[in-house]
C-alpha cells in the first residue's frame, strides 16, 4: 500500500471519560475508496472514535491527518468541511421537517447568502434520493418516515454534501431486511461514485460482504487489521472476543431443578410508540423457564431482546399470548402487577430508567420498597447495609450519592433494589453493559448465587463470551422470533452467530457469491 | 387477527376527505374563531364595526401581535421570554429619561434628538435581550428560569431610572431640539396609524427569516431536535442568541409605542405582557415544546385576544369577567390543538398511503 492509499488517519488517538479510557493510543486507518469496516464489542471504542472523526467529540490526545494534513475538528461543523459525513446510530432526523429541509438542514442553499432557494432544494434532494434509488416526496415530513427511509434521507444528505468520506454507525440495526439490502445497494453506488466509507456493524454477514478493509477494536485498542482476503469469520471472532473473559466454571454450574417457574406462550408484543404503528417488535414466542435456572436471550439489536423482557416486566403493549408464573395465569398490566407477582427488571439504561441520581445510595436501594405507611430508615438501613455486604457493593458511606459510584457498583445497587423485594423472578437487560471487567465477573458470580437460591433469571446480552459464561440456556432471538433454543454444551460463537443473523440476507449474500464461510 | 381490525376500524367510518376537512379546521382554527368573534361582536354591539373603532382595535392589536410574533421564534426553538414586558417598560423609561433629563457631561446636560434616544433605547434593550441568550445558550440556564431573573431585573431598572416616578411631556421641547417622538405612536400613513406600519413591517421581516431563510430553518430545526440539529452542523448557540434578541427587539418597540402614544413613560409599563404575547402565540398554533408552529398563526392569535378583549369591553362585560373568558379561550385552544394531533396521528397511515396513491 502507498501512503497516498490512505485519506484520513487518526493516530495515537487517546480519549477518557470519568472512569474509563474509551481510546487508548488508537491508529486507524481509513483507505481511500474502499469499506473500512470497524469491528468490536459495545464499548470497545467503535463510536468514541467515529465521534472524533465526525467532529462530535475531540479526543484528549493524537491527532487526525486528512490526505496527509493535519487537522482539526472542533465541531460536526468542520468535519463537514472537510467532507467527513456521519449517519449516526441513532438517526438524526429532524422529525418536524420535511425531506428536502432536512437533507440541506445546516447547509442551507441560499440566494446571496440570504434566501432559502427552495426550488433548487427540492430538486437536488429529489435527485440525491433518486440517485441511491429510493425516490421519495420530498415535502413529505421526516417523522412521518419508517426508519429504513429515515436511514436513506441521512445518506442523502451526506450525498449531497459531497462527502468524501461517509461514516456510518451501525446502519442496519433498525432496518428490515429488505430495508437492509437496498442499503448495501446504495453503498455500493456510493463507493462507485468515489466515496470512503467507514461502516460499523455487530453483524459478521454484513461485513464480510460488504467489508475491504477490517480493523478490530478492544477496549480501547486496535487488536487487528486486515485486507478483505486476510479476513474471515474466525480472524474476526477471535481478535473481537480475545479477552479473557473468566469462562464460568462448569463444575460449578449447579443442579437445575426441575419445576417449571415461567411459561411463555405464543406472546406477540405490539410497538409502544405511536409512529412505528406497523411494526411488531416480538412475533409468537413461547418459551419456559424453571425454577433456578438462567436463561440468555441472544440476538442483534432490534432483534425484540429488550421488548421481550419489557413485556414481562409489564411496560410494553402485549398483542397476544399468555404468561404463567408458578403455574398461575399472569396478566401484566403494569409494572405494578408483574412486581407484586414478584417480577423485577432491572433496565438496559440504568442512568435513564432506574437510577434516582438525587437521592443517596440507600434511598435507591430502598426505592421498589413498598408497604406501610412510614418510612423506617433504621430498618431501611439495616437491609440496605447487608445487601451492600452480599453484593460488595463498594462504597464507604450509604448516604453519599448514588452517582458517586461505578459503572458496576451502580448495576448491583439496581440488582440489590430487586433483592429487597424478594423476587421470584429478575430480568436482568444487558446486566454488564457499561461495566468494566472486574464487576462483569463479580455480576456474574452474584446471579449465579441467586439462582442456586431459586430465584428464576431471564437476562439478555449481545456480547457471546456473556451468553457463554452464564447462560444454562439461550433463547436466541432474530427479528422478534426465536430462531434457536441452544443448551449449554451447545453455545459456540458459530451457533449463536448464525442463529442470530437474519435468514433472507444470509441467502442474499450467499447467492451473490461474495461470502466464503 | 384482532391487530389488524383494530387498526382498519377507525377507517371504515370516516372518509379520507372528511378526515381531510376535520384537520384543515383545526389547523385553521384561529381565522375560525376571529371570524365566528368578528361577526358575534358585530351583531351584539353596533358601534363594533365603526371606523373609529376599528382605528382603536387595530391600534391594540398591532401592540400585542409585535409581541406574539417576538415571542413566536423563542418558542419555536422550544424557549419562552418572560422578559418582554419588562423590556418595554425599561425602554420607555430610557427614552423618558434621554428625553427629560438628557445626559450629564462634565456638569452641563446635552440633550440628543429623539431619533437618537429611542436608537439608544433600542440598543440597551437588545443587550437584555443578549443577557437572555447568552444565559439560555452559553450558561445553560433553563429559558424559564433566566427570563424570569431578568424579567426582574429589567423592571427594576425601569423604576431606578426615576425611582419610580413618571416621566411626564415626552413631546420634547424646540429648544433643545429633541421633539418629534410623538409621531412613532400616533402618527399616520396612508391611513393607517404608525404602529400598525411597525407590526406589519416586522410581521413581514418576520415571515421572510421563518420562510425563507436558513436561520428560520434552522429555529425549527432547533425546536425539532436540538440534538440532531447540532449534529448536522447548525450552530444552536447562535440561533437561541438571535430568537431572544429578536424577541427584545420587539419589546423595545413596544414600550417605545405606548411612551409615544402617552406622551409619557411610567415604569409599569408592559405588566404581564409577556403572558399576552405568549397566549397568542400558544392561539395561534405554536406548540411550546417548539419546532411546530407559524408567525401568521400568532399574528391571528394576538388578533383574537385584541377583539375578544375589545369586543367584551364594548359589550359591557366586567372586567373580571374578561379574564375569566380569556383564560378559558387559551385553555380550550391548546385542548384543540391536543385534539388535532392525536388526530393527525390516528389517521396518519391513511394519509400516507393517500398521499403516496397507487404506490402501495
Amino acid at each position: 500500500m502507498t501512503s497516498s492509499a490512505v485519506i484520513l488517519e487518526a493516530r495515537a488517538i487517546t480519549r477518557r471519560y470519568p472512569g474509563t479510557i474509551a481510546l487508548d493510543r488508537v491508529d486507524f486507518r481509513v483507505y481511500r475508496n474502499q469499506v473500512n469496516v470497524l469491528i468490536g464489542e459495545n464499548g470497545a471504542g467503535k463510536s468514541t472514535l467515529t465521534r472524533i472523526l465526525a467532529g462530535v467529540e475531540q479526543p484528549d490526545e493524537g491527532y487526525l491527518l486528512l490526505e496527509g494534513a493535519e487537522i482539526t475538528l472542533r465541531s460536526p461543523r468542520d468535519a463537514t468541511h472537510h467532507g467527513i459525513a456521519i449517519v449516526h446510530q441513532e438517526l438524526s432526523v429532524l422529525p418536524n421537517l420535511d425531506l428536502a429541509d432536512n437533507i440541506f438542514a445546516g447547509r442551507e442553499l441560499a440566494q446571496a447568502g440570504l434566501l432559502v432557494c427552495r426550488s433548487l432544494e427540492e430538486q437536488r434532494a429529489s435527485e440525491a434520493l433518486q440517485h441511491l434509488r429510493s425516490p421519495m416526496d420530498v415535502r413529505t415530513l421526516a417523522g412521518h418516515l419508517s426508519l429504513g427511509c429515515r436511514q436513506i434521507v441521512e445518506l442523502a444528505r451526506a450525498l449531497e454534501q459531497r462527502a468524501r468520506v461517509l461514516i456510518l454507525d451501525e446502519p442496519t440495526s433498525a432496518l428490515s431486511n429488505a430495508e437492509a439490502e437496498s442499503l448495501f445497494a446504495v453503498i455500493a453506488e456510493l463507493k462507485r461514485a468515489g466515496v470512503t466509507i467507514i461502516y460499523i456493524s455487530h453483524r459478521l454477514n454484513e461485513l464480510l460482504h460488504l467489508g475491504d478493509h477490517f480493523t478490530v477494536l478492544r477496549s480501547g485498542r486496535v487488536v487487528g487489521e486486515g485486507q478483505r482476503s486476510e479476513v474471515d469469520r474466525c480472524w474476526i471472532v477471535e481478535r473481537m472476543s480475545g479477552r479473557d473473559i473468566p469462562k464460568a466454571d462448569d463444575a460449578q454450574a449447579l443442579p437445575v431443578e426441575n419445576s417449571t417457574l415461567l411459561k411463555v406462550a405464543n406472546l406477540t408484543i405490539g410497538s409502544a410508540s405511536n409512529s412505528e404503528a406497523q411494526t411488531v417488535p416480538v412475533r409468537d414466542v413461547s418459551f419456559s423457564l424453571r425454577k433456578g435456572e438462567i436463561l440468555g436471550i441472544y440476538g442483534l439489536l432490534g432483534a425484540g431482546r429488550t421488548e421481550l423482557l419489557r413485556a414481562i416486566a409489564g411496560v410494553g403493549a402485549i398483542r397476544s399470548g399468555s404468561i404463567q408464573l408458578k403455574g398461575k395465569d399472569l396478566c401484566v398490566k403494569s409494572v405494578a402487577s408483574a412486581v407484586k407477582a414478584g417480577i423485577y427488571l432491572v433496565p438496559e439504561d440504568r442512568q435513564r430508567d432506574a437510577l434516582v441520581p438525587e437521592l443517596s445510595v440507600r434511598e435507591n436501594i430502598a426505592l421498589a420498597r413498598g408497604g406501610g405507611f412510614l418510612l423506617n430508615q433504621r430498618k431501611e438501613s439495616k437491609s440496605a447495609r447487608q445487601l451492600i455486604k452480599d453484593l460488595n457493593i463498594r462504597v464507604s458511606d450509604l448516604e453519599l450519592p448514588v452517582t458517586a459510584l461505578s459503572g458496576g457498583n451502580q448495576q448491583k445497587v439496581i440488582i440489590a433494589r430487586c433483592l429487597m423485594c424478594s423476587p421470584a423472578l429478575l430480568l436482568l437487560d444487558e446486566p454488564t453493559r457499561g461495566v468494566d471487567v472486574g464487576a462483569k465477573t463479580e455480576i456474574y458470580t452474584i446471579l449465579q448465587r441467586l439462582a442456586s437460591q431459586g430465584i428464576g433469571i431471564i437476562f439478555t446480552s449481545s456480547e457471546i463470551e456473556e451468553i457463554q459464561a452464564l447462560a444454562d440456556r439461550a433463547l436466541v432471538l432474530c427479528q422478534g422470533r426465536i430462531n434457536a433454543t441452544l443448551e449449554r454444551r451447545e453455545l459456540t460463537d458459530e451457533a449463536l452467530f448464525v442463529a442470530a443473523s437474519p435468514v433472507v440476507a444470509a441467502a442474499s449474500m450467499a447467492r451473490t457469491g461474495s461470502v466464503s464461510l | 387477527m384482532t391487530a389488524t381490525t383494530a387498526a382498519t376500524r377507525p377507517s371504515s367510518g370516516i372518509t379520507l376527505s372528511g378526515v381531510r376537512a376535520l384537520l384543515l379546521v383545526f389547523k385553521a382554527r384561529a381565522v375560525v374563531v376571529l371570524v365566528a368573534l368578528l361577526i358575534l361582536f358585530s351583531w351584539l354591539a353596533p358601534a363594533f364595526l365603526t371606523a373609529n373603532n376599528f382605528q382603536i382595535l387595530t391600534k391594540h392589536v398591532a401592540i400585542a401581535a409585535i409581541l406574539a410574533i417576538g415571542m413566536t421564534f423563542v418558542v419555536l426553538t422550544g424557549g419562552i421570554d418572560l422578559s418582554v414586558g419588562s423590556v418595554a417598560g425599561l425602554a420607555g423609561m430610557l427614552v423618558g429619561y434621554l428625553l427629560t433629563q438628557g445626559i450629564e457631561i462634565g456638569g452641563t446636560r446635552h440633550f440628543l434628538p429623539a431619533t437618537f434616544c429611542v436608537l439608544i433605547a433600542i440598543a440597551i434593550s437588545l443587550l437584555v435581550g443578549l443577557l437572555n441568550g447568552w444565559l439560555v445558550s452559553k450558561a445553560g440556564v433553563a429559558p424559564f428560569i433566566a427570563t424570569l431573573g431578568t424579567l426582574y431585573v429589567a423592571r427594576g431598572t425601569a423604576l431606578l431610572i426615576s425611582n419610580g416616578k413618571t416621566f411626564p411631556n415626552l413631546a420634547g421641547e424646540a429648544a433643545r431640539g429633541n421633539t418629534g417622538f410623538p409621531s412613532l405612536g400616533q402618527t399616520f400613513f396612508l391611513g393607517l396609524p404608525m404602529p400598525v406600519w411597525i407590526m406589519l413591517v416586522l410581521f413581514a421581516a418576520a415571515v421572510l427569516i421563518s420562510r425563507k431563510t436558513p436561520l428560520g430553518r434552522h429555529i425549527y430545526a432547533v425546536g425539532g431536535n436540538e440534538r440532531a440539529a447540532r449534529l448536522a452542523g447548525i450552530r444552536v448557540p447562535l440561533v437561541k442568541l438571535f430568537t431572544y434578541v429578536f424577541a427584545a427587539l420587539c419589546a423595545a418597540l413596544v414600550g417605545l409605542i405606548i411612551a409615544s402614544q402617552l406622551e409619557a413613560a411610567h415604569p409599569a409599563t408592559g405588566d404581564s405582557f409577556e403572558l399576552n404575547a405568549i397566549a397568542a402565540v400558544v392561539l395561534g398554533g405554536t406548540s411550546l415544546m417548539g419546532g411546530r408552529g407559524s408567525v401568521t398563526g400568532s399574528l391571528l392569535g394576538a388578533c383574537v385576544i385584541g377583539v375578544l378583549s375589545d369586543g367584551l369591553v364594548m359589550l359591557g362585560v366586567s372586567q373580571f369577567w374578561q379574564m375569566v373568558i380569556k383564560g378559558a379561550v387559551i385553555i380550550l385552544a391548546v385542548a384543540i390543538d391536543q385534539l388535532q394531533t392525536s388526530i393527525q396521528a390516528r389517521f396518519l397511515p391513511l394519509l400516507l398511503r393517500a398521499n403516496n396513491g397507487a404506490g402501495e
